[in-house]
C-alpha cells in the first residue's frame, strides 16, 4: 500500500466512524482516560506507588470525602494539617531564672461542623535535650468560644514526641474531670468508669457545656484557642518550632476518602487507571496479533499441518482460563509481577482470534487475485501480508477493542482475589483490601463504589469503540 | 464418520486436556507444597527439641551430637513425607491421585469436613442451587428481550437492550454484588449480607424460605450482569434468522407474524442458543468464582477463596480438577447438542475431510 491510499483509506474510515455517536463517545473517554494515566504523577504525588504498600501516617483511617458534607445533615470535620506558618508564636526563649527557658504559640480551630476532629496530633517540636535525663514539659491548653479553658495535657517533652489528643490517657481523664461538673451527678454516678472509657474525647472538648455533655455531645460551634507551652530546664536545650506540625485529624479527607491504611483513595484511583490501560491494551494487542499470526498461517500451509494447528488450538482453548490463572498465581504467591499476568492472559486469550482469522484467511485464499498473485509467482511472505493481511486488519482493530474489557476484568478479578502483583497500584487490590476489610458490611461506600466504577468505565470505553469499530469495518453488520 | 466415533474422539480429546492439566497443576503445585513441607519440618524438629528438656540438657553439651540428632530427625521426616524421592515421581503420583479422585486431606477442617472429596462434593449442591437459579432467570429474560429487540430493530427497546448489553458486560459481578450488599444489606436492612442460611440454622420448612431469602442478592446480581448480554446475543442471532429466504417464504406465505418468528425463526435460531444455555448452565457450577466469595456463598467459588487464603493446596488442587472436568463435560454435550439440533451442520464432517 502506498502512503497515499493509507490516507485515503484512513479518512474514509474516519467519515464513517464519524457517524458512530457510541464509538465518538467511547473516543473521548479513552482519551480521558489516557490523560488521567499520564498526568497521574502531577495529578497527584509522583511517589505513591512507592508508598502505597505503606500505611499513611497522618491520615485518618476510613473516613468518606469532603463533599460527603453535601448530603448529609451532620457536617463533619475535614481533615487540616497546620504548620509552623500557621501557629502564632507567642514566647520564643524567654529566660525564666535558673536555666529555665520558656516558650508558647498558639492556635486557632474555626469548628463550625457538628462533628469535630477525631484527634489532635501534635508532633514534629524541634526538641534537642542537652541531658537526656531531664526531658523539657509541655502544656497544651484550649480556650473554648464559651470562654471555658481546660488544660488538657502537661507531660515531658523528648525528642521525637508524638502527641495523640484523643488517645491519650491523661487528656482524658483532664476532660472528664472537666466535663464532670456540667453533667448530672446522678449520670456520672451510674455511668461511672464505664463512661469515661466510653468518652469521645474529641466530642467533649468541641461540645457545649450542659448536661448531656459526656452522654450525648452537642457540639459548640466557634473559635477555639489552643495554647501549646513548653518549658525546658537544663542551660542547653534547645526547642526549634519552626518543624512543628499540628494535624486535626478529620472525619472527612480528600476527594475520595481514606481507606484502613490511611492512604488517599484518590491517589490510588489516579493510579490505577495506568494499570488497567496498560494490562488491557497490551493483552489485546499482543492476543490479537499472535491470534491472527496464528490463524493466517494454519489457513495459509493448509493440508495436515493445518489440521493439526486447528487441533492444538482447539486443545489449548478447551483449558478453562480463570481457575488455572488463579492456581498459577497461588504457585507463585505473592510474586506475580504485572508482566506475569499479561504474559499469562496472552498465552489463553489467542486461541479464539486464531480460529476467526483462520476462517477469514480460507475465504481471502480462494479468491481469484490471490490466485492470479500466485500464478504470476508471488512469494509465500508477499501474499500472507500484501494480500491476507490487509484484509484482516480491520478485523483485528476491532478484536483489539473488543478483547480489552475482557482483560482489564481479569486483572480486576485476579487483584481481588489478592493475586495481583503486590508493588503495582490497582483498583483491583484496592477492592482486595475492601472486601477482607468488610467495608461493604461496615458502609464504607466511598471504598467500593469509585473503584468499580472505574473498572467499569474503562472496560466500558473499548467496548463502545469495538462495538463501533465492528461495525464500521465489518460491513457484514452495517446493516443491523 | 459416524457419531459414535466421534463422541469418542471428543471425549479421548476432553481426557488428554484433562490430564495435561493436572499434570501441568501437580508440576506446581508439587514445588510449592515442598517449600511448605520443607518449612513445617523444621518447625516439628524444632518444637521436639523444646518440649524435651532431657534431650536438650543431652545435647547441649556436644553440638557435634546435636547436628547428628537433628540431621537423623530430618532425614526421617523427609521421608515420612515422601521428599526423599525424586520430583517427577511425585508429580506422577499427584497426578494420578488427582486423577482417580484422591484428592487428600486439608490442614485445617472446611465446611466441618477435612477430606477434600468431601468438602467438593458439599460445594457443588450449593453452587447448583444458587448459579442454576440464577441461569435459568437470565435465560428466560434474556430470550424474551433479545427476541423482541430482534423483532423491533432499530426501536427504543433494541437500543435500550443494546446499552444494557454494553454496561452490564463491563461492570465486574463480584463489584457489583459488593454494591447490592452496600444498598440493600447496609443501608436498606432489607437482605441479610451473606451467607446461605441464617445463623444457627432453621428448622423444617422455615429453613428453605430462609435459603431464598438468602438467595435474593447473590441471584439478583448474577442476573442483572448476565441478562443484557444474552438479550443481545439472541438479537444479533434473531436478526441473522429473520434475513433468510425461508422467513420470508412463511410471511409470504401469510403465517401469522407470532408464529414466523417463535415457530420459525426462533427455532431456527435454537441451535447457537441451546449451546450457549449448556455451556452457561454447567458452567455456572464452577460458580462465577468470585462473587460466590463476596456473598460468603458457601460452594465452589467460596472454596477457591478459601483455599487461596488458607493455602491449602490439595484442595485448590481439587477444586481446580473438578471445575475443569466439569468444563470439559460442557463442551462435549453443547458440540453434541448442536449437531442433534442443527441438521446443517454434520457433526464430525470436518474431521472426514
Amino acid at each position: 500500500m502506498r502512503w497515499v491510499d493509507v490516507k485515503a483509506s484512513l479518512k474514509d474510515f474516519w467519515f464513517e466512524f464519524r457517524r458512530q455517536k457510541g464509538g465518538l463517545f467511547g473516543l473521548a473517554l479513552l482519551f480521558l482516560l489516557i490523560f488521567t494515566a499520564l498526568a497521574a504523577p502531577y495529578i497527584t504525588e509522583p511517589d505513591i506507588p512507592k508508598k502505597w504498600t505503606q500505611y499513611w501516617e497522618g491520615n485518618p483511617v476510613t473516613v468518606p470525602p469532603v463533599w460527603y458534607n453535601y448530603f448529609t445533615t451532620k457536617k463533619l470535620a475535614p481533615h487540616e494539617v497546620l504548620t509552623a506558618n500557621d501557629l502564632k508564636i507567642t514566647a520564643d526563649g524567654q529566660d525564666i531564672g535558673g536555666g529555665m527557658k520558656y516558650y508558647s504559640f498558639e492556635f486557632t480551630y474555626e469548628n463550625n461542623y457538628d462533628v469535630p476532629p477525631s484527634d489532635i496530633i501534635i508532633r514534629n517540636i524541634g526538641v534537642k535535650l542537652a541531658d537526656i535525663n531531664s526531658p523539657a514539659q509541655i502544656v497544651v491548653t484550649v480556650i473554648r468560644p464559651d470562654g471555658n479553658k481546660i488544660e488538657l495535657l502537661n507531660t515531658e517533652l523528648r525528642e521525637g514526641s508524638i502527641y495523640q489528643l484523643a488517645k491519650d490517657g491523661k487528656v482524658k481523664a483532664a476532660v472528664f474531670q472537666w466535663a464532670s461538673q456540667f453533667e448530672n451527678p446522678e449520670t456520672i454516678a451510674e455511668g461511672g468508669e464505664t463512661l469515661k472509657n466510653t468518652m469521645d474525647t474529641m466530642k467533649v472538648i468541641f461540645a457545649k457545656a450542659q448536661e448531656g455533655i459526656l452522654t450525648n455531645p452537642e457540639a459548640l460551634k466557634g473559635t477555639y484557642t489552643f495554647q501549646v507551652e513548653i518549658f525546658t530546664f537544663t542551660e542547653g536545650d534547645q526547642v526549634d518550632l519552626s518543624t512543628t506540625q499540628i494535624i486535626l485529624s478529620g472525619r472527612t479527607y480528600g476527594l475520595m476518602g481514606t481507606d484502613y491504611k490511611a492512604r488517599d483513595l484518590w491517589a490510588g484511583l489516579v493510579w490505577g487507571t495506568r494499570v488497567s490501560l496498560t494490562v488491557g491494551v497490551t493483552v489485546a494487542v499482543l492476543t490479537v496479533l499472535i491470534g491472527i499470526f496464528y490463524g493466517v498461517t494454519s489457513a495459509y500451509l493448509g493440508g495436515w499441518k493445518d489440521e493439526f494447528m486447528q487441533r492444538v488450538n482447539e486443545f489449548w482453548a478447551s483449558i478453562p482460563t480463570l481457575p488455572i490463572l488463579i492456581l498459577l498465581g497461588a504457585a507463585f504467591k505473592g510474586h506475580v509481577s504485572l508482566w506475569t499476568i499479561v504474559f499469562l492472559m496472552v498465552a489463553f486469550y489467542w486461541t479464539g482470534i486464531a480460529k476467526v482469522a483462520r476462517s477469514m484467511a480460507l475465504q481471502i485464499k480462494e479468491q481469484t487475485y490471490v490466485e492470479a498473485a500466485i500464478a504470476l509467482g508471488a512469494g509465500t511472505g508477499r501474499i500472507i501480508f500484501k494480500h491476507i493481511m490487509p484484509q484482516i486488519m480491520p478485523y483485528a482493530f476491532a478484536a483489539m477493542a473488543l478483547n480489552v474489557p475482557g482483560a482489564v476484568l481479569t486483572e480486576a478479578s485476579l487483584s481481588f482475589l489478592g493475586l495481583g502483583d503486590p508493588t503495582a497500584v490497582t483498583w483491583g487490590q484496592i477492592l482486595y483490601d475492601a472486601q477482607t476489610q468488610s467495608a461493604t458490611i461496615n458502609g464504607y461506600w466511598w471504598w467500593v463504589i469509585p473503584p468499580g466504577l472505574a473498572i467499569t468505565l474503562v472496560a466500558f470505553t473499548f467496548v463502545l469503540i469495538g462495538i463501533s469499530l465492528d461495525r464500521v469495518l465489518n460491513p457484514r453488520l452495517k446493516r443491523l | 464418520m459416524g457419531y459414535g466415533k466421534y463422541i469418542a474422539i471428543r471425549l479421548l480429546n476432553a481426557l488428554l486436556v484433562l490430564a495435561l492439566v493436572t499434570l501441568l497443576v501437580s508440576v506446581l503445585f508439587t514445588k510449592v507444597a515442598e517449600e511448605d513441607i520443607k518449612s513445617s519440618i523444621q518447625e516439628q524438629i524444632n518444637l521436639k527439641l523444646r518440649s524435651n528438656p532431657e534431650l536438650q540438657k543431652q545435647l547441649a553439651a556436644d553440638p557435634e551430637k546435636l547436628q547428628e540428632w537433628y540431621q537423623r530427625e530430618y532425614n526421617r521426616l523427609i521421608r515420612v513425607y515422601e521428599l526423599d524421592k525424586p520430583f517427577w515421581v511425585r508429580v506422577v503420583e499427584r497426578t494420578k491421585d488427582t486423577l482417580t479422585l484422591n484428592f487428600g486431606n486439608t490442614k485445617s477442617p472446611i465446611f466441618g469436613e477435612t477430606a477434600v472429596s468431601k468438602i467438593i462434593a458439599k460445594a457443588i449442591p450449593r453452587t447448583v442451587i444458587l448459579f442454576t437459579t440464577a441461569q435459568i432467570f437470565v435465560i428466560l429474560i434474556g430470550l424474551l428481550l433479545g427476541v423482541k429487540a430482534a423483532q423491533m430493530a432499530g426501536s427504543i427497546l433494541d437500543r435500550g437492550v443494546s446499552i444494557i448489553a454494553m454496561v452490564t458486560s463491563s461492570i465486574p459481578m463480584w463489584w457489583f454484588g459488593m454494591m447490592m450488599i452496600l444498598i440493600f444489606s447496609f443501608k436498606m436492612g432489607w437482605f441479610p449480607s451473606g451467607g446461605m442460611t441464617s445463623m444457627p440454622p432453621k428448622e423444617g420448612f422455615a429453613y428453605y424460605l430462609d435459603v431464598l431469602y438468602h438467595m435474593v442478592l447473590p441471584v439478583t446480581t448474577i442476573v442483572f450482569v448476565l441478562f443484557g448480554g444474552w438479550a443481545w446475543t439472541t438479537r444479533n442471532i434473531m436478526i441473522g434468522t429473520m434475513q433468510e429466504d425461508f422467513i420470508m417464504a412463511a410471511r409470504a406465505k401469510g403465517v401469522p407474524e407470532r408464529k414466523v418468528i417463535y415457530g420459525h425463526a426462533l427455532r431456527a435460531s435454537a441451535p447457537p442458543i441451546v449451546t450457549m444455555t449448556i455451556f452457561s448452565l454447567l458452567g455456572s457450577i464452577g460458580g462465577a468464582i468470585i462473587t460466590e466469595s463476596v456473598f460468603n456463598w458457601p460452594g465452589m467459588g467460596r472454596l477457591y477463596w478459601t483455599a487461596l487464603q488458607q493455602n491449602e493446596t490439595r484442595l485448590l488442587m481439587g477444586v481446580t480438577f473438578v471445575t475443569v472436568a466439569l468444563y470439559l463435560i460442557a463442551m462435549i454435550i453443547a458440540d453434541l447438542a448442536y449437531g442433534y439440533l442443527d441438521p446443517r451442520v454434520k457433526v464430525g464432517a470436518s474431521q472426514s475431510t
